[in-house]
């Protein structure tokens, strides 16, 4: 019964990982056959200026996004944890962000974003403060990204809240005979009990940054303004479709899996580690 | 109940696979069908139906399926997975600057022998410029649909206002700098522009005119280059001049206020006096009620330039049906065909013989003053054929808006894409 | 500030924490035990964390206001430089004009196909692939979860440039069936999980007594498995359907022929046609978000009112990423089935 899972396993991820290590070492306009480069792919994108950026880019904003993402839905989970009258409109109205699809989440962005019309400078205007000019402007630019990406924490909110519901009770009996206040107890106990669900979330967040940056780029700056929002996966794309150079693109791509490897390979230790040491 | 959901689920799953299999769209057994993709805006898209309409009229055994995808990047990027899916459409209207990659890939077929064969199409028929502009290595690969340069639009209401006579056609920078100041207002005193006199996108292709005027080059050698030439003092100066427009003069929009709301947008509303485009904003333009408004020619510096801009129809090399293809290219470009898109307003014809024609020079329909654009014909410049003059454009063209919008200085910007796209005047394609 | 870390924290190991031992570390400065003292005081404690959770849950619902805003003003006139929470003049012919400029009726009509198609192929792959983690052996269970989880890392969003040498070389270009091909593998592992871990909770006995009754595995799936997953199956299906009616980066890679857009497509081609007409493309947003706020909304209403199945079922809906991780990590958990 589970071979069409398997099936398609192999053939949608497993067969195009390798595909794209073999494309790598190619060159491939997609139009012609390909033919054999070597490791030729890799020393082009390395001597090209604006890889290096864009891998600048893809690392400042994964590494902002995702603890920012980690941190608010923790902040979030903490405020809307305990069961009350509201507590599921709270929940729904942070959760239904994160289930809008990524096209409509861009395009209301852009407009929140805009540095004239947009609600949020004009917010920031009637309270007086500075107006930045948001995408527009190079310095703010990968910085507004990042904001669009970390405001999205539905996902991870229900997850901490869920996790806390696994914390057994008598951790916390312990506690209040100990007379001990909320503060303490939630840095003491909730947040260690948390801590690995926090660190899974975060790894989480780190890989999705980088992958699903690629909507949000297309359609809100198109990787500008010059090349302050021009990530990985945007260059990818561009080199692949706009200038058909696929084997460059797969060289790419390899960099990019080089990069989400550990993070991947330590979420998996770290779970296999800790539910080891949970179940003995 | 789940019972129904797995037959149902089934059942859809096999009509995903039939919907999958299915040929793009039934046809007759003697009809031929073929996909011809364009980009433009729904007003192109209109011209471009009333002809494929008219050529299926006259030709009933051909069906030409029309595909438009707005945007020249998101068409750009489809028309190349099309040719990499080996699906490509059978025929493409294109613009010379981005065909390269496609010609140096053999993947258009070459229309030499075509139009050698053809009864109604002659060679001599079309502006030498235009067809110059799509041939590669000596041969003709597309047929040129229509030929214009970047002009002038302005809003007569919004000159009047100011009490500015309209422009001459022999007006030249300083003074187009002066009426864009003076058109440039803030009409309610809060301390926000509301009135821009200018509006120009920042790129290569619209600074490029400036540059040819001034006496500059944009690549060192024209017709085998090796580099960009944009540092050259003539080149450096038409391009400080271009960008002071912006980030000294203040008569354009800034980088927050084009984001706000385009150059186009504000034109069409009456809020921008003068916009820099190419003829293909007339359909739309057309339909403007608001106000009046014609073209006036660029603003002249010290030598006479232009920049050739025109499309053609391709083939693909990879298409089954090339002859039904070419015979769509044929009518498209005889006199019927060309005077069908020349009425919409869309297209300067590439005919000789029609540019004089009332379809194009019609006195009833804006612009009135049309014949600038036949005017600029002996001026203009074209950009080098390489295969890799969209990455190099695309190099220049990011540095070249920071600099417009004042985020980084002229010299910088020149330096880092003159760097940038060292590596495509080399690169074997 | 210096607060010490406990060497709990530092070991991360959730049990090991001995609260009385953690509760007596020193702590803070003066500034921190006042508002620890304040905190104490239950009453503020509560009002403040009341307008708290409200102007959360109000910031994250201003977008979707001011998008409704936006989305009603009328064309062609500069939008107002002061914060408007009405529009000034409604335009509702905005939403009319939407289906005139671009062919939205017709992408709707294919996103729903598509998304359709998807869920239902979805609930069948991911159920089959959940209901054989439940019953496999420990040792291909573990192998299947394992590949489940690995799945779960690689989005598909990672592959898309070999998929699409792939598609062109298998000839499903331009075809839905490359836009419904991850239902294959269950659209997202997660949910195949998802049912993995519903079913698992089922007791052996039902199976066995079944079994007895000559039922094979089919029926075991469909008669006992199936009616008691319902929720997941609920849950499944809005999550699935919610995929393919976002999915934008599959359709503009795969697809060519316009008439085969989906709306996600539609969106970006209304915005290449006049980026800054906001008006028009944010009642288009509008028309792309209602569809999914209704399902998750209805989704909500459907499991809260289901009084027997609410414990469990709010639960399986929350917890579910939990005790995928869960059932991966301990293997004890599972040898002792």
């Amino acid at each position: 019964m589970a071979a069409p899972f398997v099936f398609g396993a192999l053939l949608l991820v497993v067969l195009p990982a390798f595909l794209s290590f073999a494309l790598a070492f190619v060159q491939y306009d997609a139009l012609s056959p390909p033919t054999w480069r070597g490791i030729e792919n890799f020393a082009v994108i390395f001597r090209r200026e604006v890889f290096w950026i864009a891998l600048r880019n893809t690392l400042v904003f994964a590494f902002s996004a995702a603890p920012l993402q980690a941190l608010g839905a923790l902040m979030i989970a903490l405020l809307l944890h305990p069961e009350r009258r509201g507590v599921r409109v709270h929940r729904a109205a942070v959760y239904l962000t994160s289930v809008l699809p990524d096209v409509a989440y861009a395009l209301i962005w852009l407009w929140l974003l805009n540095p004239l019309y947009g609600p949020i400078n004009l917010t920031l205007a009637w309270l007086g403060l500075p107006t930045p000019a948001w995408l527009v402007d190079p310095r703010t630019a990968l910085a507004s990204l990042v904001i669009v990406a970390a405001v999205r924490v539905g996902e991870g909110m229900l997850l901490l809240i869920a996790a806390w519901r696994t914390a057994p009770d008598s951790i916390y009996d312990a506690a209040q005979i100990d007379g001990a206040d909320r503060l303490r107890t939630f840095w003491h106990i909730t947040l260690p009990w948390l801590a690995p669900w926090l660190l899974l979330l975060l790894i989480r967040d780190l890989v999705m940054a980088i992958h699903s940056s690629l909507t949000p780029v297309i359609l809100m700056t198109g990787g500008g303004p010059g090349y302050a929002t021009t990530l990985l996966p945007f260059l990818m794309y561009e080199e692949a479709f706009t200038h058909l150079r696929l084997g460059e693109a797969a060289a790419m791509m390899v960099v990019v899996f080089a990069l989400i490897g550990p993070p991947i390979g330590l979420a998996g230790w770290l779970t296999r580690r800790w539910w080891r040491e949970d179940a003995a | 109940m789940i019972r129904i959901v797995g037959v149902l689920g089934i059942a859809l799953l096999l009509s995903a696979a039939c919907v999958a299999l299915e040929p793009s769209s039934a046809r007759a057994p003697e009809q031929t069908s073929v996909t011809f993709l364009i980009s433009g805006d729904p007003a192109d898209e209109e011209a471009y139906r009333t002809l494929v309409e008219h050529f299926m009229a006259e030709v009933p055994e051909i069906r030409v399926e029309l595909l438009n995808i707005p945007g020249q990047g998101d068409f750009r990027r489809r028309l190349t997975a099309d040719f990499a899916a080996g699906t490509p459409p059978d025929i493409f209207l294109i613009n010379y600057r981005r065909y390269g990659p496609f010609a140096a890939r053999d993947a258009i077929a070459p229309i030499d022998a075509f139009l050698a064969q053809s009864d109604v199409l002659r060679r001599e028929d079309f502006y030498p410029q235009a067809l110059a502009a799509f041939t590669w290595r000596g041969e003709l690969m597309c047929m040129p649909q229509n030929m214009s340069s970047p002009v002038i639009y302005y809003n007569k209401d919004l000159f009047d206002a100011a009490g500015l006579p309209y422009p001459t056609n022999d007006w030249r920078w300083d003074d187009f700098v002066n009426v864009a100041q003076m058109l440039t207002r803030d009409l309610n005193g809060d301390g926000e522009i509301d009135q821009y006199g200018f509006g120009v996108e920042a790129a290569l292709v619209r600074a490029a005119p400036f540059i040819w005027m001034n006496g500059g080059e944009i690549v060192d050698d024209p017709a085998a280059p090796t580099a960009l030439a944009l540092a050259e003092p003539a080149s450096r100066e038409a391009l400080a001049w271009f960008v002071s427009l912006q980030n000294a003069h203040r008569v354009v929009p800034d980088a927050v206020a084009e984001a706000a709301e385009s150059s186009l947008s504000r034109f069409l509303n009456g809020r921008l006096a003068m916009l820099m485009e190419s003829r293909r904003v007339v359909p739309e333009f057309r339909r403007i009620e608001a106000f009046d408004w014609d073209v006036a020619p660029l603003p002249q510096g010290k030598e006479q330039a232009s920049i050739l801009h025109s499309d053609a129809f391709c083939i693909a090399a990879a298409s089954p049906y090339r002859e039904a293809a070419w015979r769509f290219v044929e009518f498209a470009n005889t006199r019927v065909g060309q005077t069908i898109l020349a009425r919409s307003g869309r297209t300067i014809p590439s005919r000789i013989d029609l540019a004089q024609d009332p379809a194009f020079l019609d006195a009833q329909a804006r612009p009135h003053n049309s014949r600038i654009f036949l005017d600029a014909i002996p001026t203009l410049r074209a950009f080098p054929a390489l295969a890799t003059w969209a990455d190099i454009e695309g190099a220049v063209d990011a540095e070249l808006k920071q600099a417009f919008y004042g985020q980084i200085a002229l010299d910088d910007a020149i330096a880092a894409a003159t760097m940038r796209s060292a590596e495509f005047f080399s690169r074997q394609e | 500030m210096q607060r010490r870390k406990t060497p709990q924290r530092a070991s991360g190991a959730a049990t090991a924490v001995k609260p009385m031992q953690a509760l007596s570390a020193p702590f803070g400065s003066t500034a921190l035990q006042r508002i620890v003292r304040l905190w104490r005081r239950k009453r503020i404690g509560r009002l403040l964390r009341h307008v708290l959770a409200w102007s959360v849950a109000a910031l994250y619902a201003a977008p979707l206001l001011w998008l409704l805003v936006a989305s009603l003003q009328p064309v062609g006139q500069p939008p107002p430089r002061t914060l408007a929470w009405f529009p000034q003049g409604v335009a509702w012919s905005n939403y009319l004009e939407i289906f005139r400029v671009a062919p939205l009726g017709r992408q709707i009509g294919n996103s729903l196909l598509v998304s359709v198609a998807g869920a239902l192929i979805t609930l069948l792959t991911a159920s089959w692939a959940g209901f054989a983690m439940s019953r496999l052996p420990a040792s291909s269970r573990r192998w299947l979860v394992g590949l489940a989880l690995l799945l779960m890392l690689i989005p598909s969003s990672a592959v898309w440039l070999p998929r699409y040498v792939l598609f062109s070389g298998m000839g499903l270009l331009d075809s839905y069936a490359a836009l419904v091909a991850p239902a294959l593998l269950g659209t997202r592992s997660l949910l195949a999980l998802m049912y993995y871990w519903s079913f698992h909770r089922i007791s052996c006995e039902i199976y066995d007594s079944a079994s007895l009754d000559g039922a094979g595995v089919w029926a075991l799936w469909r008669r006992i498995a199936l009616p008691l997953a319902r929720p997941t199956t609920l849950a499944v299906a809005v999550l699935a359907f919610t995929h393919y009616w976002s999915d934008f980066v599959d359709p503009l890679l795969f697809l060519k022929s316009t008439q085969r857009f989906t709306i996600a497509v539609g969106l970006r081609m209304l915005q290449q046609m006049d980026a800054t007409n906001w008006p028009l493309l944010m009642a288009a947003v509008v028309v792309m978000v209602a569809p999914v706020l209704v399902l998750y909304l209805l989704l909500q209403i459907i499991l809260d009112k289901d009084a027997s199945l609410h414990l469990r079922s709010s639960r399986l809906w929350r917890d579910a990423p939990i005790h995928l991780q869960l059932s991966a990590g301990s293997r004890t958990k599972e040898e002792r089935r």
